[in-house]
């Protein structure tokens, strides 16, 4: 997916009141069209029920015994 | 050289005034040390990254917008050390805004490498990376949300500890990404590192984030033998520079003539998880620097303010499927990678130690290429939110360190510093220092 272009980020960052520095908003789309070509491998298989705070779970069952 | 045996105050003082005018490690250099006394670390010679609040003093956490701010409060971290009895020289140098992986500073100065001052120091901990290397102190706490605890150790040639995510509270030190963020010594060697982690560790109801977990004995579990230990070799030879790798390899052998065994493993997905932990990174700091980046943005540095933009164009849902995800992660790696070994090892680095200009301003079209090589192994530690411990284990063919490191499960951070330890008491890395 390649969706992202300067003019988007800069307005997507105009409406949070942030003022790009010259030049940055083409550098930022294209990273961020890089990272959105990233597939995770573990997603597909990711639980529906899964939230953030499964980590802290995954944190103690994995600690050393 | 080996390391000058006096940590008097007056032995420190006296290698700060001659040090300090060419790395650049402290902003404060106390004309009286603050605490001392009884206590597991009586008067030892201490001082910390200028990010630990102590009430009434000033914290300016390496930035223009902070100068002369003076906090409320003290850290947990620094409360523990006063009450062990540690003295506190000063406060040090660091990346602003801790938001940076070289030591490069535009409002305080560069705090320069002791080994060679043209070359990093590693960020953002980088006064505590060089101060502990010109040994002006026994030992510095720093702090690590991508790698800032370890890759000033590796730069500088000392032990540095990130601790597992929770391990150590943060209270009362300055936040830049609240999943990410630990606090870790740097210190002359592992054996001292235990002696600092044992004070600081353990839980604070003034962090909310901080675990319940038992403390284990550090000290005590320095002793002991028979570690399996998983390293990737071919990946290593593969993607490391060939000094960097042959300095790792050698360590890895070395643990293993000290009783250790070897085996080989798959390598962690490093730039997945590193694309991970960026993600989240800059989500969150961008999230907490929001009100300096709408009222004053030209009061950052370039480089900072450049980091900071990009997090307000991460997409929500791709935050928090990252954080989703991170449990998922964490259970993978603990099990494949850690299946029936009790560490990983690989290197801190996949590159040498870079010069300043190669990784500043003027660094030119390749330096955003060796930025990501500097942190592509350190990352995915504070994304899995594992603990690691970065070893000095060699020099490269300028002269500067090569830095090994250990990765283990949460909480074990007692394992990490057996290891270290045994490599230590095997090899003198860790003793020397630079000249002058």
């Amino acid at each position: 997916m390649k969706s992202w272009n300067p003019e988007a980020v800069e307005a997507i960052l105009a409406s949070q009141g942030i003022r790009l520095a010259p030049g940055r908003a083409a550098r930022i789309a294209a990273a961020l069209n890089a990272s959105a070509d990233l597939a995770d491998p573990l997603l597909g298989a990711l639980e529906f029920e899964t939230d953030p705070t499964a980590y802290a779970l995954a944190l103690s069952r994995c600690r050393s015994k | 050289m080996n390391a000058p045996a006096d940590f008097s105050v007056e032995a420190c003082g006296e290698r700060i005034a001659r040090w300090q005018p060419r790395i650049n490690a402290f902003v404060r250099i106390e004309e009286t040390p603050r605490g001392g006394g009884a206590g597991r670390l009586a008067n030892l010679a201490l001082a910390h990254k200028d990010m630990f609040y102590r009430a009434g003093q000033v914290s300016n956490c390496g930035s223009k917008i902070r100068r002369g701010w003076v906090a409320s409060e003290t850290s947990t971290a620094l409360e523990r050390l006063d009450a062990a009895g540690a003295l506190q020289l000063g406060t040090l140098n660091m990346s602003e805004f801790a938001y940076g992986p070289t030591g490069h500073n535009d409002h305080w100065g560069d705090c320069c490498n002791p080994w060679n001052p043209d070359y990093i120091t590693g960020g953002s901990s980088s006064g505590s990376g060089a101060a502990v290397a010109a040994r002006l102190v026994v030992a510095a706490l720093g702090s690590d949300t991508g790698g800032s605890v370890r890759i000033p150790a590796a730069a500088c040639g000392v032990t540095g500890l990130k601790s597992t995510w929770g391990r150590v509270s943060r209270a009362g030190a300055m936040p830049l990404s609240h999943s990410l963020d630990t606090i870790g010594p740097l210190a002359g060697s592992a054996e001292d590192c235990a002696r600092i982690l044992q004070v600081i560790a353990g839980f604070d109801p003034k962090d909310p984030v901080s675990s319940r977990e038992p403390v284990d004995d550090y000290l005590s579990g320095l002793a002991g033998k028979g570690l399996r230990i998983a390293v990737s070799t071919s990946w290593i030879e593969s993607n490391a520079h060939a000094e960097v790798a042959a300095a790792v390899l050698g360590a890895a052998r070395a643990l293993r003539s000290g009783g250790a065994t070897l085996v080989e493993a798959e390598p962690p997905d490093f730039d997945t998880l590193s694309a991970h932990c960026i993600t989240v990174l800059q989500s969150e700091a961008s999230a907490q620097h929001a009100p300096w980046m709408r009222e004053r943005p030209g009061d950052y540095s370039a480089a900072v303010r450049t980091r900071l933009e990009a997090g307000f164009a991460v997409p929500a849902a791709a935050y928090l499927e990252a954080l989703r995800l991170r449990g998922a992660w964490l259970e993978q790696f603990c099990a494949r990678t850690l299946s029936d070994v009790d560490l990983y090892l690989l290197p801190a680095m996949v590159v040498r130690v870079p010069t300043r200009e190669q990784t500043g301003p003027r660094g030119g079209a390749g330096m955003p290429t060796l930025l990501a090589e500097v942190t592509r192994l350190t990352r995915w530690v504070n994304y899995l939110g594992v603990p690691a411990l970065v070893l000095p284990c060699g020099f490269d063919s300028n002269g500067l360190p090569i830095g090994l490191q250990l990765v283990a499960r949460p909480f074990a951070e007692a394992t990490l510093l057996r290891a270290g330890h045994a490599f230590q008491r095997a090899t003198d890395w860790h003793r020397r220092v630079p000249p002058g």
